[in-house]
């Protein structure tokens, strides 16, 4: 603990390593011992001129009568709001660049886009009748259908109306 | 972290009712604030009582810190409010020549005045101590020496030091700590043998 005690003083902690660390100092007498040790010698050597001598205890006696505070936690409020603002500032980000690019797609462009979607014309492919089997057969393997995972599982039919005759008919026949 | 954050993480503890961590907070700034308040109570006996009544001040102030200011600067300018009730209460005049603020209070460097206000005893132990942190100094190896040195008189953080020593922020944050170590070693005999006075 004395190392953390020593890197927590010169402000080379993480936020939470120093709150376990004081966590483990409140309940230590030595551990407040070294605190103070440690410091003094800092003191010592910046300023050997100013040494006094040591108040602690006397303002540890003193404050036994003073009442335990509890005061709201000025931090916890601060990165509260820091950090509804950060969100508020993507949500408003994230709803600017949905407007711009709606803006984009915005009447000026629909037209042009109309008239494009009118210059594409589904290209004619003349199957054969007998090529209609083969394609039927193998349309689960088709790269085009949006189902082709679950084609395999799809069975399907086809007919033409022309060859089918109503059962009414047959029976008639 | 800075050493901002390290105060404002103790103060926010004692906010939330840990006593113990304004205990550190006394300990870590008791020599600055009463070396503030001897420019403006001469005598050793009331710069002391005058330095308690600050820090019980501040205390009692501290639930509405928010931390707007460094906590030093706000307990220095509680230790000059406290210091010149002191004087006028007494029916003396603060110094007026000189105005104070935090970073002058800290630069300051009347020793002779200091030495004037102590008292014989409180010389002598101040004395041992600095004796004893000095040689303990000169006593270490280079290595932990100019660390200690570099972080506690430059005020250089961990990794200027890895880069002025070239070597890992792991091994400056060890030297730092054993060098430390290495003093409050020999320091511990004289501040136990004077915890019943005044040390």
């Amino acid at each position: 603990m004395k190392q953390e005690i020593s890197a927590f003083m010169d402000g080379e902690l993480f936020e939470d390593e120093s709150e376990i660390l004081l966590d483990q100092i409140k309940g230590s007498h030595s551990a407040r011992k070294n605190w103070a040790a440690y410091h003094l010698i800092g003191d010592v050597l910046r300023q050997p001129e100013h040494i006094h001598c040591d108040l602690s205890a006397k303002i540890r006696n003193l404050m036994q009568d003073e009442p335990v505070l509890f005061a709201p936690r000025g931090r916890a409020i601060r990165e509260k709001t820091r950090a509804f603002a950060m969100s508020a500032a993507a949500s408003l980000a994230a709803i600017g660049v949905v407007s711009w690019m709606s803006l984009q797609i915005g009447p000026e462009s629909a037209p042009r886009m109309a008239m494009q979607l009118n210059s594409i014309r589904p290209a004619k492919a003349e199957i054969l009748p007998k090529s209609n089997d083969y394609l039927m057969a193998h349309q689960e393997f088709s790269p085009s259908t949006d189902m082709s995972g679950g084609a395999y599982y799809i069975r399907t039919v086809s007919y033409r109306t022309d060859d089918v005759q109503p059962r009414n008919n047959l029976r008639n026949k | 972290m800075t050493d901002r954050d390290v105060d404002q993480q103790l103060v926010e503890r004692v906010q939330r009712g840990d006593k113990h961590a304004f205990d550190l907070l006394v300990s870590k700034y008791q020599r600055r604030l009463s070396r503030l308040i001897s420019r403006f109570v001469r005598d050793s006996a009331e710069a002391e009582d005058v330095t308690q009544e600050a820090f019980i001040k501040a205390y009692r102030a501290l639930a509405s810190f928010r931390g707007e200011s460094a906590f030093y600067t706000w307990l220095y300018r509680i230790g000059i409010n406290t210091a010149k009730n002191h004087l006028l209460s007494n029916k003396r005049r603060a110094p007026s020549s000189t105005v104070f603020d935090a970073d002058e209070a800290e630069s300051f460097e009347d020793a002779g005045l200091l030495r004037e206000v102590n008292t014989p005893e409180n010389e002598l132990m101040s004395k041992q101590v600095v004796g004893v942190v000095q040689a303990s100094l000169q006593q270490l190896p280079e290595d932990l020496r100019s660390a200690l040195t570099l972080r506690e008189i430059e005020g250089l953080s961990y990794e200027e030091i890895a880069s002025v020593m070239n070597c890992p922020v792991g091994t400056v944050r060890s030297r730092i700590f054993r060098a430390r170590e290495a003093v409050a070693e020999n320091l511990r005999p004289l501040l136990e043998t004077s915890k019943g006075k005044r040390w």
